[in-house]
């Protein structure tokens, strides 16, 4: 009997399936107009209320879809929000795919080996793994990686912040030795450990006695906890805090303080405005429609795909005037100026020690799957290159003047 | 005056009831569960009916979705399956949860260090039997504390969860850690991995081998038996001779074993790598399918792939409708409401006030 009922209840609802939408196309459509239309699907770990992480790759999708609007390329979105980096990205890969999908971009570090669980099965569709790394040693062609010299912006960032000490230390806000960066960090990652050390340059730039300590809240996106290593941060005696999570709470930390802050992925002097300084986000926009165009136009999609601040892939987001040191705004051109013709590195190896000596050697890459890098010399000339043997960070050294206050993570 | 202090409603147990009108109470609860759902649909601003339409679509129209909804439906039998004995017993087991966990963590640990040496069938036995026993063990310590102390083994079984889970996330992050930082434990060789058969993993088939096994386990065996009396009354079963303690001890090993094979298909058949979140509220949800299924084996498996129909068609219903995926569990939450409340009223009648005087003439 019960068998019979739930069988009932499947006829009832199958009568209604003629009123459900269909699924996708699967082909690129050429309309009569001369436009393009393409689906693309874009996995997402969080929702655009998080106003950081999630919210700019929404922003880039936007950004995109005009773009290529004007070229006449439709470009028709699924977007699927809150997949963790667990097995229900395989789920959702599956998903886009049969919904007709025919690239699917995954927005998060940890989604990549699980998309990777699923690519062999649609090898006509492209899939692009943003922040990861895999693509250029899997063996497959229809996978694709990519990421931009967030470091840039960092430094710059961090020079907004070491103006602001400076200025503090030379109205006699602070002593010199007050000077301190509040970091929050998700995890003890390269991808983080080079934003911190490019933002701690940056600062150290302009204002020498500055000094760093770091929280690692072990999550990507964890509203509480990001607020509750800020202001941890702030009672050690942090004087400006600085973040590389996808919420906007460390900054509304710093506001309740009455200290400064640096932001990452969204402008947050909307929310922080006696706070926030200035924010650095990648534009993704101009790397979706890159590949969109490349995939329509049936060139291949690049595999490992870095641009920064010359391509516009790396920006700045309004500098907070208000309240940012005098100077800062023409301080910022000149360095963007020295980092687009090359005259500046920002991990330049006369900048920083470890264990007090100089860094004269580190691996950039990972060839034999054991999670140490094993090969190609990132140091030379001078400097770390960061990015350019792959487009995911690798800097993971720890240099002097910045103290790590947990590595669990 | 006496009148005036009876409550409006009173309830009553029922004798037995026409099995006709039984049924058409559960699916008339069904069909008010539906008509419910309507509600959080439209607030979504969408035709209820074509969205039920596309949770049927999207879990059953196509032969990958019937996978992926099988897939989904595989754990929560083999859960379901796992905690009736104890229920039956009344030894309230909501530990699935940490003892899936559990199983999972004894299976990646031969997945992630055995995987070149030892050839491949062996070594899925190998992490059959460790996640058996893990599970097994798992299960085992609140029952053991609960036969000799009387403990209160529904917060102890939860507890235990909470610490599997701790667990998991210390290995994430540490000893069996990956790229340095990145919190994930690396993808299983395909030395590790369960083979599928027709497009998914083979552990469908484990699980319905379980069905039957665990449905002769209740109802024709000895052990079975005495599982029945002490859920009863335990004292009778005392009086009778039977040793409870070790009867709570024995069926709760059995139970945490099958649970940590649930963990070990999870691992090796559908997620290739283990974190925190193994389980997934399996633990739980399964607790709503056994007591829907009446501790019916058979009935389970309708149960377990109704609310596999449900989860799957719940991710097309967000891609195709863009329905946010809380609504859909909101739905499913109101359909195991009405669901569950429905068994109280086959068991329970209301008395309103009113009719007092007519029942007590009668």
């Amino acid at each position: 009997m019960r068998k019979l009922g739930l069988m009932l209840l499947a006829l009832v609802l199958s009568c209604t399936m003629l009123f459900a939408g269909g699924a996708g196309e699967t082909a690129t459509t050429a309309s009569a107009d001369g436009t393009t239309t393409v689906k693309v699907g874009l996995i997402c770990i969080g929702d655009e209320n998080d106003q950081g992480y999630t919210y700019n790759f929404i922003r880039g999708r936007d950004e995109a879809t005009q773009i290529l609007a004007e070229e006449g390329i439709n470009v028709e979105w699924m977007t699927i929000f809150n997949i963790g980096e667990d097995a229900s990205c395989i789920d959702a890969n599956i998903e886009a795919a049969e919904e007709g999908c025919q690239i699917i971009i995954n927005n998060s570090y940890g989604f990549e080996p699980f998309m990777l669980e699923v690519v062999d099965d649609y090898p006509e569709i492209e899939f692009i793994s943003c922040t990861n790394c895999a693509s250029w040693n899997d063996g497959r062609d229809n996978t694709h990686n990519a990421f931009a010299n967030i470091y840039e912006g960092r430094y710059i960032a961090g020079v907004v912040a070491g103006m602001k000490l400076q200025q503090m230390i030379d109205e006699g806000q602070i002593t010199p030795e007050e000077a301190v960066i509040g970091y929050v960090g998700a995890y003890s990652f390269a991808e983080v450990i080079s934003g911190f050390t490019s933002y701690f340059l940056g600062a150290r730039s302009v204002c020498p006695s500055v000094t760093m300590k770091v929280m690692f809240v072990g999550s990507w996106s964890d509203a509480t906890a990001e607020s509750d290593a800020a202001l941890a941060l702030i009672d050690e005696g942090c004087v400006m805090i600085s973040q590389h999570s996808d919420n906007t709470t460390p900054a509304t930390a710093a506001q309740s303080r009455g200290v400064f802050h640096t932001g990452y992925n969204n402008d947050m002097t909307g929310i922080a405005p006696n706070a926030s300084l200035i924010g650095t986000r990648i534009d993704w926009g101009i790397y979706f429609s890159q590949a969109i165009r490349a995939y329509v136009n049936g060139e291949e999609i690049p595999q490992d795909w870095c641009a920064g601040m010359g391509e516009g892939a790396v920006v700045m987001t309004p500098l907070n005037e208000a309240i940012a040191a005098p100077g800062t705004a023409e301080k910022v051109a000149e360095v963007e100026a020295a980092l687009a013709d090359g005259s500046l590195e920002v991990f330049d190896t006369s900048t920083f020690t470890v264990a007090g000596e100089t860094l004269t050697h580190a691996y950039a890459l990972d060839t034999d799957g054991d999670f140490t890098a094993d090969s190609e010399e990132a140091v030379y000339d001078g400097a770390f290159h960061e990015s350019e043997f792959q487009s995911a960070p690798y800097f993971t050294v720890q240099i002097d003047g910045i103290e790590w206050l947990n590595s669990a993570y | 005056m006496r009148e005036e202090r009876t409550p409006f409603i009173r309830l009553a147990k029922r004798g037995s009831m026409d099995p006709r009108k039984i049924w058409l109470i559960r699916v008339s609860s069904i069909v008010i569960a539906l008509i419910l759902g309507f509600i959080p649909i439209l607030l979504t601003g969408n035709n209820p009916i074509a969205a039920y339409g596309v949770i049927i679509d999207g879990s059953l129209s196509r032969p990958v979705y019937i996978r992926q909804t099988v897939k989904i439906a595989v754990p929560l039998l083999g859960c379901a399956l796992a905690i009736a004995p104890c229920f039956k017993m009344r030894f309230w087991n909501i530990g699935g949860e940490g003892q899936i966990t559990m199983g999972a963590v004894a299976a990646t640990f031969f997945a992630l260090n055995f995987a070149g040496t030892v050839p491949h069938v062996l070594l899925l036995i190998i992490m059959f039997l460790a996640a058996a026993i893990a599970g097994g063990i798992w299960a085992f310590i609140p029952a053991f504390f609960k036969a000799k102390w009387n403990t209160n083994e529904t917060l102890f079984t939860l507890m235990m969860n909470y610490i599997a889970i701790g667990i998991v996330a210390w290995l994430q992050g540490g000893p069996w850690e990956g790229r340095k930082g990145s919190q994930l434990i690396p993808m299983f060789d395909d030395a590790a991995r369960l083979p599928n058969v027709l497009g998914v993993h083979c552990g469908w088939i484990l699980v319905l081998v379980l069905v039957v096994l665990m449905y002769f386990y209740m109802n024709k065996t000895k052990q079975g038996y005495e599982i029945a009396v002490i859920g009863d009354s335990a004292n009778t079963a005392r009086y009778a001779g039977m040793n409870v303690g070790w009867i709570i001890m024995r069926t709760m090993f059995i139970s945490g074993a099958i649970c940590g094979i649930v963990g070990f298909m999870t691992v090796s058949g559908a997620n290739y790598t283990l974190y925190s979140g193994v389980a997934n509220g399996v633990g739980f949800t399964s607790i709503t399918v056994a007591w829907l299924s009446q501790l019916n084996s058979f009935a389970m498996i309708f149960i377990s792939m109704m609310l596999a129909v449900l989860e799957k068609g719940a991710n097309t219903l967000q891609t195709r409708m863009s329905v946010p995926a809380s609504i859909s569990d909101i739905i499913t939450g109101i359909l195991l409401f009405a669901m569950l409340s429905c068994e109280f009223f086959i068991n329970y009648r209301m008395i309103l006030r009113g009719k007092t005087k007519k029942e007590v003439e009668k």
